[in-house]
């Protein structure tokens, strides 16, 4: 018998497809109600650990993911898709954390991660982690060792590779023919439940900003995951042309891992120690400069009156 | 005869018996340009074959194509042409004083492409066979990387090997774990010259600096006795061997072997690697900018500019010089300086260079 709790965790392996497809499950009213319970907890920035014990209800949990993945396909609402990636991507490296290598190994392969293990660490080809690895300093490949056309890494920082493929994976919704009415309704109940947006949202004229300020403001727009570094210079750069706190985090209300309280927080306390906004070679070591300003500093580029790209 | 059209009839001979190599031609996009460097683009031609004849009646100044490959390479917009991959190319310029001032220092670009090499080889694993140099027809060189397993890197992913490969927010006291947080405590550890990567070239430089960076450490190095000491630590991984008295001055010291010699970077247009539809130089296209041909170099250490990249012909060409022009060795031989209003019979190849470069025109 296949392990019906493997799938559980891993609700986007082919082990939990065979499940669902050897017994020719069904959609049904419980598995719905999962399905909507589980996209919105990821709204939440939450997701749920299993439960279940019974063998039906395994099954039902295990097709609440795919059925809210369906809904998802439907509703093409990317704020919605996002944040539910975010947190079923955080769901299984909260599971993986705790596996032993063979198991990570497996679900590794499901996502297109290989590694070999080497002597105190694990070798990942560069290819492979340059596509999974997070945008973050520590795993900027300067940062990395690397050896003959890989690089090392722990078991902990290759689950947060595999957290990037789930996540990333999840993010794109396949393509949805003829979706049964049960999902389409329930996707429609789903959506008017939201609430509209109500925080005050920054408004961005173009050439306002420098390219790369641009650049991290289309990603928030687009409910792209930013890293730590990113949401830090946003945050002191909108201080410093004038933004509220309230603008600030209206803003960031559009990333997927969204916590109000954490994210006013953050910006409450930035906005106490008066952090200056980090010059453009700064800025150029993190990753994020994307055109040569040569302004030196990003604040600079206000002076210019739109400036050069 | 004006002197665009000397050229291309040079041009257009050389292109009648132009050998190229282009892998998988029919999935790239083709650029040709007069007056700019691209003026149209979206072309696309089925074989090597094609695209010489093209060049033979069309024969234009300048002739790119698409480091990436297409399902359909002349469809457009750019969204059209399905992309499907692009070879990993890094562009290796000097900018110097003058229009030619960069010839005097393109030896200085084979170090950044010796040191290019050596870090696709040993840090990338990628093999020599897929790596392919060639002179860029003007200022410098291009590398093409043709590993299947780079091709599909995304614009990101590419930015981060660039990164890499300049070495861009690297820091080599990150090398150093110290026990402790006071100035004066010992390295724990610190890199070995066999390591790999940037830990181990930066070893190597310290261990193989010459006596000058020796002494500019510490003057204490002057003496073989003390620098063999320090040498003979840093081999076992031991770093605490030197006369400083802390952690923090030893580091100090380091900094300018960090930056001249040691850490290996490349200077490279970050640009051109991160671009997903950059349109490059025909590898033994001609660059219309000087009538050199964009030559594939099998061997770096040989390889001379003026001399190997020069279309070959018996011809001479009386020209007038409209500006000053400083001495060059061209194709081994001493030419200039020129002056202003100078008027002289030189080699074709030589006279079609100073008339492509804006120097001199055909008599």
């Amino acid at each position: 018998m296949e392990d019906l709790d493997f799938a559980i965790r891993y609700p986007f392996s082919s082990a939990a497809k065979n499940a669902l497809d050897g017994r020719g499950t069904q959609l049904n009213e419980s598995i719905i109600y999962l399905a909507c319970a589980r996209i919105r907890n990821g709204l939440r920035g939450e997701a749920a650990k299993s439960s279940a014990l019974h063998e039906s209800d395994k099954i039902n949990e295990i097709a609440s993911f795919a059925a809210a993945r369906m809904m998802l396909s439907y509703l093409r609402n990317s704020f919605i898709t996002n944040k539910f990636a975010v947190a079923e991507s955080k769901r299984a490296s909260g599971y993986l954390d705790k596996e032993d290598w063979e198991t990570v190994e497996l679900v590794g392969r499901e996502l297109g991660l290989s590694a070999e293990k080497g002597p105190g660490a694990l070798l990942v080809p560069i290819p492979t982690y340059l596509k999974f690895s997070p945008r973050a300093l520590p795993y900027k490949l300067i940062n990395r060792e690397l050896r003959n056309g890989r690089v090392l890494v722990s078991q902990r920082e290759f689950v947060r590779l595999m957290e990037e493929a789930v996540r990333k994976r999840l993010e794109r919704t396949p393509v949805l023919r003829d979706p049964p009415a049960m999902i389409t309704d329930a996707a429609k109940k789903l959506v008017a439940e939201l609430p509209k947006a109500d925080l005050p949202q920054v408004r961005v004229k173009p050439g306002d900003y420098p390219p790369c300020l641009v650049k991290l403001l289309e990603s928030v727009k687009k409910h792209q995951n930013l890293n730590h570094q990113a949401r830090w210079y946003l945050c002191v750069y909108l201080m410093a042309a004038g933004k509220s706190d309230e603008e600030i985090t209206g803003l960031y209300s559009n990333l997927p891992d969204f916590s109000e309280r954490i994210t006013k927080y953050q910006v409450e306390h930035a906005r106490k120690k008066g952090y200056s906004v980090p010059a453009c070679a700064t800025v150029t070591t993190w990753g994020f400069c994307c055109a040569d300003c040569r302004i030196g500093s990003p604040l600079y580029w206000r002076g210019k009156g739109g400036g050069k790209a | 005869m004006s002197g665009a059209e000397a050229a291309l009839a040079r041009f257009r001979k050389y292109y009648e018996n132009a050998d190229f190599d282009i892998p998988l031609i029919e999935q790239r996009e083709f650029g040709i340009g007069n007056r700019k460097k691209i003026d149209s683009r979206h072309l696309s031609f089925a074989s090597a074959a094609d695209l010489r004849s093209y060049l033979v009646s069309n024969t234009p100044l300048f002739v790119s194509y698409s480091t990436a490959y297409y399902r359909y390479p002349d469809a457009t917009p750019m969204q059209k042409k399905s992309w499907e991959g692009a070879d990993l190319v890094f562009d290796l310029d000097i900018h110097a004083e003058g229009k030619y001032g960069a010839y005097a220092l393109l030896e200085q670009v084979k170090g950044d492409a010796r040191r290019l090499m050596d870090l696709l080889k040993d840090d990338f694993g990628i093999s020599g066979k897929d790596i392919f140099i060639n002179f860029s027809g003007n200022r410098g060189y291009h590398v093409h990387v043709r590993d299947k397993s780079y091709q599909e890197a995304g614009s990101d992913e590419r930015k981060e090997i660039v990164d890499y490969v300049m070495g861009v927010g690297l820091d080599y006291r990150t090398f150093f774990e110290r026990d402790g947080l006071k100035p004066d405590v010992k390295i724990t550890h610190g890199p070995r010259p066999e390591e790999p990567g940037y830990r181990g070239r930066f070893a190597r430089s310290v261990v193989f600096a010459p006596e000058k960076e020796r002494k500019a450490i510490h003057r204490g190095f002057g003496k073989a006795e003390a620098w063999d000491r320090f040498v003979a630590g840093i081999r076992a991984g031991n770093w605490n061997c030197h006369p400083f008295k802390t952690v923090d001055e030893l580091l100090a010291r380091l900094a300018p072997t960090a930056s001249t010699l040691g850490l290996g970077s490349v200077n490279t247009d970050a640009g051109v690697t991160q671009d997903l539809s950059k349109l490059i130089r025909v590898p033994d296209s001609i660059h219309g900018d000087t009538g050199l041909i964009a030559k594939r170099v099998p061997d770096l250490e040989r390889f001379e500019p003026l001399r190997d990249a020069v279309i070959r012909s018996g011809g001479s060409l009386g020209v007038r010089f409209i500006e000053d022009v400083p001495q060059l060795v061209f194709m081994g031989e001493s030419l200039g300086p020129f002056k202003k209003g100078e008027e002289k019979e030189l080699p074709e190849p030589a006279a079609l260079f100073y008339v492509l470069k804006g120097s001199a025109a055909p008599l």
